[in-house]
């Protein structure tokens, strides 16, 4: 069995700590608490027969990634950098977080994820989610945009944390 | 045809001229051909050769390779920094160790001496068993109070808390949940604190405390129960050098071979 660190980080209330607990424990809370410092917790992977243990780091949130202790990179294998989809303040300094994630850990693989898109409805329904909009949400982002999860409804959760499993073993 | 036949004679007759003129040299080859053959005869002929040319590079090679070796070195040592500093860290630590022991050792003598003056009148039974004992006012204070016990050790590399191994008195939650808080913990705090090149030493909460010796790329957490006294924590960080030093400088390429040897070491070591 490998094992890789795995850090999750973005700005404030983009949902981070909801995406840990959905994976970690497959559950969801709309009660809203700040994390204070950061949370570690583990899950095992398993891919083609081969498994993967994912030691998460669920970082509190900063509006800017140089103010996130360096010391909390240090290590670590992939970041998934999270934002929120409704929220245009938590991606407008993409470049320049991104450009601070590369100098810290070059090497590393680092995931866009744009979190709550249970929020992105078509108008007049309460669970159909309008993809139109999300497509411009995600041209609007400076970079590309690696995955759209709802830490609410679990979407695209398992298959984000899945991909990079895939990666860690290629 | 007769110039054929003139041809066939002059070469023949060139070959005889040959023999004649070449016969020398021919017997020369077919000597050297033998001694080339036999090993004996070529060891005999070039040890001396040889010898000369070790006995040169011997006393020459400072002058003429120096900058070459220190280049190798330098290059060598830019590559390994990180397996020299494992190596290196615990034979460092320790002989810091030992000289901070014996000034903290000196100091503690002191502080006897000033009790032993000060209190003079009172206790003088007391004291008078301990001296007979051999034991020193500050050592009977903390005798007084409980053994200490390794609950808990465990191997973390530094910066991602990944661990190398574990071993525990009782089941515990998830050792490497564990792991990764406890680098958390430690990155949060000396980073908070900003102090370069110091590490956090320990966390205390009531008589257990987690003991952290730091290494260069890894470091040892120990959880420990009831009360230990300086001397016996000097030891106990001795052992862990001489632990590190034994067990963690070779480890497996294999992650699952890494954890298993040095759970396995540990245990071993220190878990009674």
């Amino acid at each position: 069995m490998i094992s890789r660190k795995v850090i999750l980080t973005g700005s404030f209330g983009v949902g981070k700590t909801s995406l840990f607990r959905r994976f970690i424990k497959g559950t969801f809370s709309e009660k809203y608490i700040t994390t204070i410092g950061v949370k570690v917790d583990k899950k095992v992977v398993e891919i083609r027969g081969e498994e993967v243990s994912i030691l998460l780091w669920d970082i509190a949130g900063e509006v800017r990634q140089d103010k996130v202790p360096k010391s909390f990179f240090l290590g670590a294998s992939a970041i998934i950098y999270v934002f929120d989809l409704t929220r245009p303040s938590t991606y407008k300094n993409i470049g320049v977080d991104m450009k601070i994630l590369n100098d810290i850990l070059p090497d590393a693989i680092i995931k866009v994820v744009g979190n709550k898109e249970d929020l992105i409805l078509k108008e007049g329904t309460d669970n159909v989610i309008d993809i139109a909009a999300l497509d411009k949400i995600k041209k609007e982002v400076a970079i590309h945009v690696d995955a759209t999860t709802s830490a609410k409804t679990g979407d695209n959760v398992e298959q984000l944390f899945s991909n990079l499993a895939e990666e860690f073993i290629a | 045809m007769v110039a054929t036949s003139h041809k066939k004679q002059d070469k023949e007759l060139l070959n005889q001229l040959q023999s004649i003129l070449l016969k020398e040299e021919r017997v020369a080859i077919e000597r050297l051909q033998e001694t080339i053959d036999d090993p004996v005869i070529l060891s005999e002929k070039i040890r001396p050769i040889i010898e000369e040319r070790m006995l040169f590079f011997k006393e020459n090679f400072p002058k003429e390779f120096k900058v070459t070796v220190d280049k190798m070195i330098e290059v060598k040592l830019k590559a390994s920094q990180e397996e020299i500093l494992d190596v290196i860290y615990p034979v460092m630590g320790k002989m810091i160790k030992k000289y901070v022991n014996h000034q903290i050792q000196m100091l503690k003598d002191s502080i006897d001496e000033s009790i032993k003056k000060t209190f003079f009148s009172r206790g003088i039974l007391w004291r008078l068993k301990n001296s007979l004992l051999g034991i020193t006012v500050s050592d009977q204070v903390i005798h007084d109070l409980k053994d200490y016990q390794i609950e808990e050790i465990y191997v973390i590399q530094r910066n991602s808390g990944l661990l190398f191994g574990s071993a525990s008195t009782e089941n515990t939650i998830d050792q490497d949940v564990i792991a990764g808080m406890l680098t958390a913990i430690k990155s949060f705090v000396e980073d908070a604190f900003k102090r370069e090149r110091e590490d956090l030493e320990m966390i205390q909460y009531g008589t257990y405390k987690i003991l952290l010796q730091n290494f260069y790329s890894y470091y040892i957490a120990i959880a420990i129960s009831g009360s230990m006294s300086s001397t016996e924590r000097e030891g106990l960080a001795n052992e862990l050098l001489g632990f590190a030093e034994e067990e963690l400088n070779t480890l497996p390429a294999e992650p699952d071979q890494i954890f298993e040897k040095v759970s396995i070491s540990l245990r071993e070591k220190f878990i009674k």
